[in-house]
């Protein structure tokens, strides 16, 4: 299986193309359970500066597309083999007017493959995954930071022993003051607040070597320090994008990874650097030079500026469980929002059932346009066969109040159920088709791309927490 | 002794120990211990979702995962050895008093031990079979102590079972059914209404026809081989229960072969197994039987030879 990812973000765009290889790794004498066993990186793009058109307010789509083309070319495939992964659009590019265009157009010329779009948490998630973070906690069992400082925001994933304790997000990064011809030439807003909380005046034509940026990059380290000690006063910190951190454990490790990390371990060829007229490289000496910085443990990341796209590519599939059922046609299935609807065994079930089919038709169809939904059934426990039948009724009635509910029915369990559910949902004669997959983790709120069914009769499953951020 | 003397005894002790140790303000709450052993031979068993899931409609907090315990005094890294246990339901991180096990771990494992022994030698219900409607014959074996002496009696069919056989059931049928008590009949009593309600469900939907399904008492994997001989079934099912381990008693395993037939071998039979609460839920067994069955009647073959063709 072929897997793409492609990360467009704030200053730099990059893909990379994995191979999958699937495997039943339960005994033959089981029901298989197949599962990814091999991600093998076969092409990682050039690191490309982001196409935008005009006065940065849009993202060139023609020229996204013919790089994408391009690289596609040079790694030897077509869109036709790509299957799954994600083209994620990260820091300020996804505040872009046109971020959603271009992921709709992607997503149907570039293969058929499913698509995320990252909000800020997701984003650092990704790219802890494609830095070696996460693998690092799994190894060691320490709580790791992982810090993926880009163009525009630092996003932060926490992780301990693989699980994902917290994220947060700064307005930190290397664009956010450029220069041209040794002038400052652009001050994003939120260093424009912090310089004037500092009391300092920051103007666009004022000198490149302005000695008043040095503060604001100690108030950038110093801030970065505050937020992964957890400190209450981040919470009044200008440069706090979204959340504050949530985490509550002490963090032992830390690791970058993003475009300002690059300028921080020097791991590729110079020349890179010198693309981009910015702050990036003084912030990466700033947080080099840090102190605070110093009393946690460094840690090397496998990938630096190729961390999110690496993450994008090769961490954001999963595959169901390989007893499901599905009508193929149907598949696939894109931007499906998720309602959990949380059981206790039967108990009060078909009043459960109903309660959240209402209310999850009120939340995602309130205009009665046929806008369809997932329902992700828990707690379950090991069913009776009688009760997966009774299961099967309640959701088919409750079903039917969907309007125009011609599309088929989609439902996500977290135990291992889905083709008996299934086929007693297919036993009652129900007029609409139905996809019922299970082994899959998602919550409230969540989007899913369900992808063709594989040969293994397995679906790959992109989950996605929250599309655009603004 | 009678087993339910015992249990109620053993639970006692178990749970009397429990108390004791909840007088220890470091160690974790344990979970379910002290209810029946049959599933898990660890201590612990598998996790009652619905203690931990309340009503808590729109909230975004995560699933509360189970509290998983450890006996091992003042562990170095607790965490990361109560994650091991997680994965297993082996005996692990079930510490020691000096050379030996602990008093409580001792038991446990003594406990699902006549757990077992308890599935080899107990008796499927007959309400069992009333209420699925399936006729009872028995193999050449005439009582449990040589059923488990005499494997060869085991895949034999005694002249009664073989009468009734070709009385009772459609001939030539494209699925037959067959249930077996086999080495656990708790795996039977547990497990087989579900599998095979399921199985069922999954044959009509597939459009493929079952002939008449029955029990046999004593029965080995190789008895269907006879059956076989009897009613030329496409493919044979046979539900039988596994010889049961410390970590369940009560595992089912459904067999399958294609056109089985005397001299059939064994390359040619196929199995899923590990079928009970804590393995591959019924149900969901039940609902994969059929594409399987679907699948040996496409490749008119089973076992290797299933294998190799599908290639």
């Amino acid at each position: 299986m072929i897997s793409a990812g492609i990360d467009i973000g704030t200053s730099t765009t990059k893909m990379v193309i994995s191979r999958f290889t699937l495997t039943n790794t339960a005994g033959s004498s089981h029901v298989p359970r197949i599962e990814i066993i091999d991600k093998d990186v076969i092409y990682k793009s050039p690191i490309f500066k982001t196409p935008l058109i005009g006065e940065k307010h849009l993202i060139n789509i023609d020229a996204v597309y013919k790089l994408v083309q391009q690289e596609y070319q040079k790694a030897g495939i077509v869109p036709e083999e790509v299957k799954t992964g994600a083209v994620i659009i990260t820091g300020e590019s996804a505040t872009k007017e046109n971020a959603g265009d271009i992921i709709h157009f992607l997503s149907d010329k570039a293969g058929d493959f499913l698509v995320a779009t990252a909000g800020p948490d997701l984003e650092g998630v990704i790219a802890a995954k494609g830095s070696g973070a996460y693998d690092y906690s799994i190894e060691t069992g320490k709580v790791i930071a992982n810090i993926d400082i880009g163009g525009g925001t630092a996003n932060i994933a926490i992780y301990k022993r693989g699980n994902l304790l917290g994220t947060c997000t700064l307005h930190i990064g290397g664009r956010l003051i450029e220069f041209q011809n040794e002038r400052i030439s652009y001050v994003a807003p939120s260093v424009k607040q912090v310089a004037k909380k500092l009391g300092l005046s920051l103007e666009v034509g004022g000198p490149k070597n302005d000695e008043r940026l040095g503060p604001i990059l100690d108030f950038m380290a110093d801030s970065l320090c505050d937020v992964l000690l957890g400190k209450k006063r981040v919470e009044e910190n200008p440069l706090l994008l979204g959340h504050a951190p949530q985490w509550g454990e002490t963090v032992e490790a830390i690791m970058f990874s993003g475009g300002v990390s690059e300028c921080l371990y020097r791991l590729e060829h110079q020349e890179s650097r010198a693309i981009y007229d910015d702050i990036g490289t003084r912030l990466a000496k700033r947080l080099r030079a840090s102190e605070r910085l110093r009393q946690w443990q460094w840690i090397e990341p496998a990938e630096t500026v190729r961390a999110t796209v690496l993450g994008a590519g090769t961490q954001t599939t999963e595959i169901s469980g390989a007893t499901i059922h599905v009508h193929p046609s149907k598949l696939p299935i894109k931007n499906l929002p998720v309602y959990h609807v949380r059981m206790e065994g039967m108990k009060d079930g078909e009043s459960k059932i109903n309660n959240a089919i209402d209310h999850a038709i009120n939340l995602y169809d309130p205009q009665q346009e046929g806008n369809n939904f997932a329902l992700y059934l828990t707690g379950l426990n090991v069913l009776r066969f009688s009760e997966v039948q009774a299961l099967a009724r309640w959701l088919l009635n409750g079903l039917e109040r969907q309007h125009q509910n011609n599309h088929p029915m989609v439902i996500v369990v977290a135990n291992d159920i889905a083709k008996a559910l299934g086929q007693s949902l297919g036993a009652l004669k129900s007029r609409r088709e139905i996809i019922c997959i299970d082994q899959i983790r998602v919550e409230n709120g969540d989007y899913l791309d369900i992808g063709h069914m594989l040969q293994s009769e397995v679906v790959p499953v992109v989950v996605k927490t929250l599309a655009f951020h603004s | 002794m009678d087993a339910s003397l015992v249990e109620k005894i053993t639970e006692m002790v178990l749970k009397e120990l429990h108390s004791k140790d909840k007088e220890k303000p470091d160690q974790q709450v344990p979970t379910k211990t002290a209810g029946m052993v049959k599933l898990h031979g660890n201590l612990n068993t598998v996790p009652d979702f619905s203690k931990y899931a309340r009503n808590r409609e729109e909230k975004e907090t995560p699933e509360e995962e189970p509290a998983f315990e450890t006996f091992v005094d003042d562990p170095k890294e607790k965490e990361q050895l109560l994650d091991a246990c997680k994965k297993t339901p082996a005996r692990i991180g079930i510490g020691r008093a000096g050379v030996r096990p602990k008093t409580k771990t001792l038991l446990k494992f003594r406990l699902d031990h006549a757990a077992a022994v308890d599935a080899v030698y107990g008796e499927v219900t007959e309400q069992l079979l009333e209420k699925m409607n399936w006729f009872s014959v028995q193999t050449m074996v005439q009582n449990q102590e040589e059923y488990i002496r005499r494997p060869d009696l085991g895949r034999k069919l005694s002249e009664e079972a073989k009468k009734k056989i070709s009385e009772t059931c459609v001939k030539a049928p494209q699925v037959q059914v067959i249930i077996s008590d086999g080495l656990s009949s708790e795996a039977i009593e547990k497990n087989v209404e579900d599998v095979y309600l399921s199985l069922q469900q999954s044959l009509n939907s597939l459009g493929l026809k079952e002939g008449t399904p029955f029990f046999i008492k004593n029965g080995r994997v190789a008895v269907m081989d006879e059956i076989g001989e009897i009613l030329e079934p496409e493919v044979a099912v046979l539900l039988i229960g596994e010889r049961p381990g410390l970590v369940s008693a009560e595992s089912l395993s459904a067999y399958l072969c294609y056109k089985p037939r005397k001299g059939t071998i064994e390359a040619d039979r196929m199995v899923i197994s590990n079928i009970h609460e804590g393995g591959i839920p019924p149900v969901e067994a039940g609902a994969y039987l059929g594409s399987v069955i679907q699948k040996i009647l496409k490749y008119e073959a089973s076992g290797v030879s299933l294998v190799k063709k599908e290639r």
